[in-house]
């Protein structure tokens, strides 16, 4: 995946260039706002991560700009202000997904893979199937080996988040803002708790599990 | 009607009615003098009169006797107007005059009379009965002689005064009930203006501002001097505000790159468990440092009332069982059940997020207390009721409870019963939940549950 970080602070930068380079991605950096609009807007990335509070630029006038000459690749906001409202902002201004800092970096892996995803046709997609488990989105029907798993509203919503992105990494985070529609995190281990309940129905009495716990990091469905 | 007591309430109003008051009295006095004292001076008018054809009268009976004084009483007797004339003897046989009978005191002793009598004879009115006042006499000749007057005149006379009297009493109380009226309402208007602006401004829109209009009065100057107070307060908001920004830039940043180095260092490091062990102490120390700054910034901003774009219609009831539904397999893991008493449809002009962290909060708080033991399960319900526009989200549990002197105290930051000391927490979670409370308009209180504790967040229906 080719990537464009947009980050003033070197450090922080060279360390998450590393990183995204042990999981194997290509990432071009920018250090202030002018360079990184001018880079966002020539070259063709997968997914741009462009800090809010820039020199020169600020984060959310690049993306505006970018929006307005319809560029649509994804963007990561990376921010120190984790407020509601930020949030809000961020995401009017054309953001995809918001990260407050500081953050696990797992947890940015993750998102920007579903994000780069997102450009793939298979967003219209009806039907999502993994291995021998399918889900209707439209007659909200779920199947394994043919036959057919009863799951309540939430559990149906989890497991079509969590097919949408398979083979993807999906964070605690992550299920709790796609799934409840919430920004908080929670101390206790709630997510964890519907995982193994959503996991009982799904993989019980099947040799092959398809629900995984990812250590650190979060939960991935493949087969 | 709510009309009129509102604008009653108002000073103006009741200025009005004082002066009103005040002006009916002063001129119920003024015009009581003034016919007093006219209808003095036409008494003494009259009396005069009277005396003066008394002594004409005498002195014809001296010198022409008997005849002239007939011929004289007949006379003035038989002139039109409020003239009384008696010549008579002392038992009431009358030989002239246009009134027969008087009191017989009045014949009988000499002196000044004034009494009713019947109008018959003397001259037409409208009414049969008459009020007199006469001076009798005993003439030289042994004859009784009666002069007097009808005082009906003065009578009409103070009945026109008091009639003006009640006329302009009645046209001041009119005109001075709608010149209230109207000042009062242009002041209410003024003061309406001043009220609504204030409301906005108290919703978290500071960047409302009174308007002032060119008539440059007091109530001008009071908007100046309030826009200029707001002016300020916007000012040190909009500091606070940033103020808050920078900080959470200046530590998040460092913070970041702790956490990223930690992070890379993990990756790298393979084989020693204790240096692993010790770094991954290190990330959770830091996440939990910025779980707790997190939730500072979040109260000093709540706190702050501070202007909130994520405010919107809010359906509470559907917040409160989501937030429930999130929790119920993790309580019910920790041989807690989780049960809802949620009143459907109830809905808030709220911030979703912070109204979901405080239930998220109390429910946390709630697992932490409601353990199960000596083998009864534990209790959390979670209830959402509306009642008399008010909105009570709540939380009870059935564990140890809290006891009153402390009910208060835990609500301020850092707070922490010695209970639960040795528990996870920052001891900011029922404060950010207060100041949600608070940014809502609201308050939050903790109440007893008997047996536990029950957390309620009251809050108007329409702030």
């Amino acid at each position: 995946m080719k990537i464009l970080l947009i980050e003033d602070d070197r450090e922080a930068a060279s360390y998450l260039i590393q990183a995204l380079d042990e999981a194997g991605h290509v990432t071009h950096h920018a250090s202030d706002g002018e360079t990184g609009y001018a880079m966002a807007s020539s070259m063709d990335y997968d997914v741009l991560i462009i800090d809010r509070m820039l020199p020169r630029r600020d984060g959310l006038s690049i993306i505006e700009s970018l929006r307005a000459e319809a560029n649509k690749t994804p963007v990561l906001i990376l921010s120190a202000l984790g407020e509601v409202d930020d949030r809000v902002t961020g995401l009017r201004a054309g953001g995809d997904d918001y990260l407050a800092k500081p953050y696990a970096f797992t947890e940015l892996l993750a998102r920007i893979e579903v994000l780069a995803r997102r450009s793939s046709p298979s967003e219209a997609a009806t039907t999502y199937e993994v291995a021998d488990l399918s889900l209707d989105r439209l007659s909200r029907k779920v199947e394994r080996g043919g036959e057919q798993i009863l799951l309540q509203p939430r559990e149906f919503r989890l497991l079509e988040y969590l097919m949408k992105n398979a083979g993807k990494v999906v964070t605690r985070t992550m299920l709790l803002e796609n799934v409840w529609d919430y920004h908080f995190d929670p101390q206790t281990n709630v997510i964890d708790v519907h995982m193994s309940r959503l996991r009982g129905k799904i993989d019980k009495g099947h040799a092959n599990p398809l629900l995984h716990t990812i250590r650190g990091a979060g939960y991935m469905i493949r087969a | 009607m709510l009309k009129f007591a509102q604008l009653w309430r108002t000073t103006t109003a009741r200025l009005t009615a004082i002066f009103i008051v005040l002006f009916v009295v002063f001129s119920i006095l003024l015009l009581g003098f003034v016919a007093y004292q006219s209808s003095i001076q036409l008494q003494a008018q009259q009396t005069a009169a009277i005396d003066r054809e008394v002594e004409l009268l005498q002195r014809i009976d001296t010198r022409q006797g008997i005849r002239g004084i007939l011929y004289a009483v007949s006379r003035l007797a038989g002139q039109p107007g409020p003239g009384i004339y008696y010549l008579g003897d002392g038992e009431g046989l009358q030989v002239a005059g246009n009134v027969s009978t008087f009191p017989t005191e009045v014949l009988q002793n000499p002196g000044t009379y004034s009494f009713n009598y019947a109008r018959d004879q003397a001259f037409e009115g409208d009414q049969a009965q008459g009020f007199a006042v006469v001076r009798s006499v005993l003439l030289d000749s042994g004859l009784h002689l009666v002069v007097g007057r009808d005082v009906v005149e003065r009578r009409g006379f103070t009945a026109i005064i008091f009639q003006a009297f009640l006329l302009a009493v009645v046209g001041i109380l009119v005109f001075s009930v709608i010149a209230g009226l109207i000042t009062a309402r242009r002041v209410l208007r003024r003061i309406d203006t001043i009220n609504a602006t204030s409301a906005k401004i108290m919703t978290g829109n500071l960047s409302e501002r009174i308007p002032v209009t060119r008539r440059n009065d007091e109530f001008d100057s009071l908007a100046t001097n309030l826009n200029a107070m707001l002016d300020r307060i916007e000012g040190l908001m909009q500091g606070l505000k940033e103020v808050t920004d920078n900080v959470a830039h200046d530590l998040k940043t460092p913070l970041t790159r702790l956490r990223t180095q930690a992070e890379a260092a993990l990756r790298e490091t393979d084989d020693s468990p204790a240096q692993r062990a010790a770094l991954e102490t290190t990330l959770s120390e830091s996440d939990r440092l910025i779980r707790t700054f997190n939730a500072l910034l979040m109260i000093a901003r709540a706190e702050a009332g501070a202007p909130s774009g994520a405010f919107a219609d809010v359906d509470v009831s559907a917040v409160a069982a989501d937030v429930a539904e999130l929790y119920e397999p993790a309580a019910e893991e920790q041989g807690i059940t989780l049960t809802t008493a949620i009143a459907p449809g109830v809905t808030l002009w709220a911030n979703r997020e912070l109204i979901g962290q405080a239930l998220v909060n109390l429910i946390e708080n709630a697992l932490k207390y409601a353990a199960p033991r000596d083998g009864e399960k534990g209790q959390i319900v979670v209830s959402v009721a509306a009642d008399k526009g008010r909105v009570l989200v709540s939380v009870g549990d059935n564990g140890p409870g809290i006891p009153e002197a402390d009910r208060e105290r835990v609500k301020e930051r850092w707070v922490r019963l010695e209970k639960s000391r040795t528990e996870a927490g920052s001891g900011l979670g029922l404060s950010l939940v207060s100041a949600v409370a608070r940014l809502h308009k609201g308050a939050f209180r903790v109440e007893d549950n008997a047996p536990g504790v029950r957390a309620v967040i009251d809050l108007p229906a329409a702030p």
